[in-house]
């Protein structure tokens, strides 16, 4: 009954400041469930109003603590296979040259190809995807930077730079950008320096005669010596010799001046 | 592929063998005047070292053609889903349903609107197919819709591949009209028609088979929108996940005050304004409609 009082009262004094609820009593007799949707009670308003879903909140947002979704490619079946091709290729083939493929015609890819394969240089396509991939867990991470946009890779298990720089120098859609040849990367210049080195023979040639040559000097080192005093004793002799051959024509011309002399 | 090939009878000889970049076929060299490769040469099958082979077997100095086609981008397909457990009934349409029942005697019902009010306890999980269509609000369905319904989805739906059931009655709840003009008094009317109650949740009409629900959505969502109750196109899934979010809601509310715990307590004497339908609904439902965001 108070309570009742006390809400009517409040209702007086808020209908003198001029606020009231739209409807307040809900006193005609429509039915429980009705077509339309029936004027709610204010009270069962509030009701409703006090007992909305509050979502869980933590005290740290979540977007301060979660970190930066990091999309982890969780490689397919696909993915593996060709994964395990290109591993299968840098294992086999000593040089790999990495080249720009500037939309060459297919036609002329053939015959590039097919020149290739006369020296045993194979072309390769992976998927830039799939190489990145596994060069980031491989020694060869530094090759990543090459493998950006369209590439052909042209691989060989014997490192015959000078021929391939002459079959690809003819195509202008080709252009080297680096090469890894017996685990060593090589820049365009490199490579281009590397194919002008002699060959393996000539080079263990000169590596065998550059180290023999020191040991090769020490019996001309030895015998500098005595060859030295042996000349030396030779010139001296020759010296003498000279010295009594001279003198002796001297005493010979004398005595013929003397002779000469005498005589006229 | 081999006994494709014998039984069209056109071959004069067929091999089996595996191409191997080192050995050597069992054919010798300068047999073949033309070599075709169908879809072999390519990531994963033939590597480009068998070309070698390949050319050795045909005869020198021809036109070889080699097109290759370089696998364009990474994009994986996933496996489609099998529906090897699916079985279809003999009769997979939808049944022609009554317009009246067969009472031996047919009475006049009283209105009974409870039969729409609050949510419905029987028909409320999808039973024998994988999509349905389940009403989000009370209502009564006559025979035009079931006539609609019935005629939609059959001519709409594969009866190879899938089938169809439904998950109400035929119209069985008497429903009675006066006469035009009349006036209020003298007796009841006689009855008009006949018609279904549907309570919230309650499953309509189920769809199965060797379907996905994007074939099977968009002609279902056609008949639930013409229904006389909001009504939505569910997958077995997605109404377990509906029905597993409102769990969910419930338990992690983060208010203090609920409706049940007021009601139920009386608190302020809310009961003045409350029935107890809203004690046993927790203010979910009022009439026949679903009060949305409650709890």
């Amino acid at each position: 009954m108070a309570a009742v009082t006390g809400r009517l009262v409040t209702a007086g004094a808020a209908a003198r400041r001029g606020w009231l609820p739209f409807q307040v009593v809900v006193r005609h007799g429509s039915k429980a469930v009705t077509r339309h949707r029936k004027p709610i009670h204010i009270l069962r308003q509030k009701l409703l109003a006090v007992t909305e879903y509050i979502p869980p909140k933590p005290a740290v947002p979540e977007r301060c603590i979660k970190p930066w979704e990091q999309e982890i490619h969780e490689p397919s079946i696909l993915e593996k296979l060709i994964r395990r091709d290109v591993e299968f290729t840098f294992q086999e083939n000593k040089m790999i040259a990495v080249f720009q493929n500037n939309s060459i015609n297919s036609e002329d890819l053939r015959l590039l190809r097919h020149r290739l394969m006369k020296h045993d240089i194979r072309m390769k396509f992976f998927p830039n995807r799939v190489m990145r991939s596994y060069l980031t867990d491989t020694k060869y991470k530094n090759l990543l930077p090459l493998f950006i946009g369209r590439n052909i890779i042209l691989v060989s298990k014997e490192p015959k730079t000078k021929e391939m720089l002459q079959i690809v120098r003819s195509s202008t859609q080709i252009s080297l950008l680096g090469a890894c040849i017996e685990d060593a990367l090589f820049s365009r210049q490199g490579v281009v320096k590397y194919s002008r080195l002699p060959g393996m023979q000539v080079i263990r040639g000169e590596v065998v005669s550059g180290l023999t040559q020191i040991t090769s000097q020490t019996c001309q080192l030895l015998n500098n010596g005595p060859v030295l005093l042996t000349n030396l004793l030779e010139q001296y002799l020759k010296q003498q010799g000279d010295a009594v051959i001279g003198q002796k024509e001297s005493a010979t011309t004398e005595q013929k001046e003397t002779q000469e002399s005498q005589g006229s | 592929m081999l006994k494709v090939a014998e039984s069209k009878g056109l071959h004069q000889s067929l091999r089996k063998c595996m191409i191997v970049p080192d050995a050597q076929l069992p054919i010798p060299s300068d047999t073949y005047d033309l070599i075709l490769v169908v879809g072999a040469l390519s990531i994963g099958h033939l590597s480009p070292d068998v070309l070698p082979e390949l050319l050795r077997i045909t005869k020198p100095g021809l036109y070889q053609n080699f097109s290759i086609v370089f696998a364009a981008g990474l994009k994986t397909y996933e496996c489609p889903p099998s529906y090897n457990d699916v079985i279809i009934p003999e009769k997979p349409k939808l049944k022609f349903m009554n317009k009246v029942p067969n009472y031996k005697k047919a009475r006049r019902w009283m209105k009974r609107l409870g039969d729409i009010r609050g949510p419905a306890t029987q028909a409320n999980n999808i039973a024998w197919g994988q999509y349905a269509i389940v009403a989000l609000g009370g209502g009564y369905l006559h025979w035009g819709h079931f006539e609609m319904m019935r005629l939609t989805i059959n001519r709409r739906m594969d009866s190879t591949t899938m089938f169809a059931r439904w998950r109400v009655n035929a119209p069985y709840k008497p429903v009675t009209r006066k006469g035009l003009g009349q006036r209020m008094g003298g007796g009841k009317g006689a009855i008009d028609h006949y018609v279904t109650p549907v309570k919230y949740g309650r499953v309509v009409v189920e769809l199965g088979g060797k379907c996905a629900l994007e074939e099977v959505e968009p002609f279902l969502s056609e008949v639930a929108k013409k229904l006389p109750f909001p009504a939505k196109v569910f997958s077995k899934e997605s109404l377990e996940e509906m029905v597993k979010e409102e769990e969910q809601k419930a338990a992690n509310n983060q208010n203090p005050w609920t409706f049940e715990r007021i009601a139920s307590m009386n608190m302020m004497g809310i009961r003045k304004v409350l029935s107890p339908f809203d004690l046993k609904h927790h203010g979910k439902f009022t009439g026949k409609f679903r009060v949305p965001n409650r709890v």
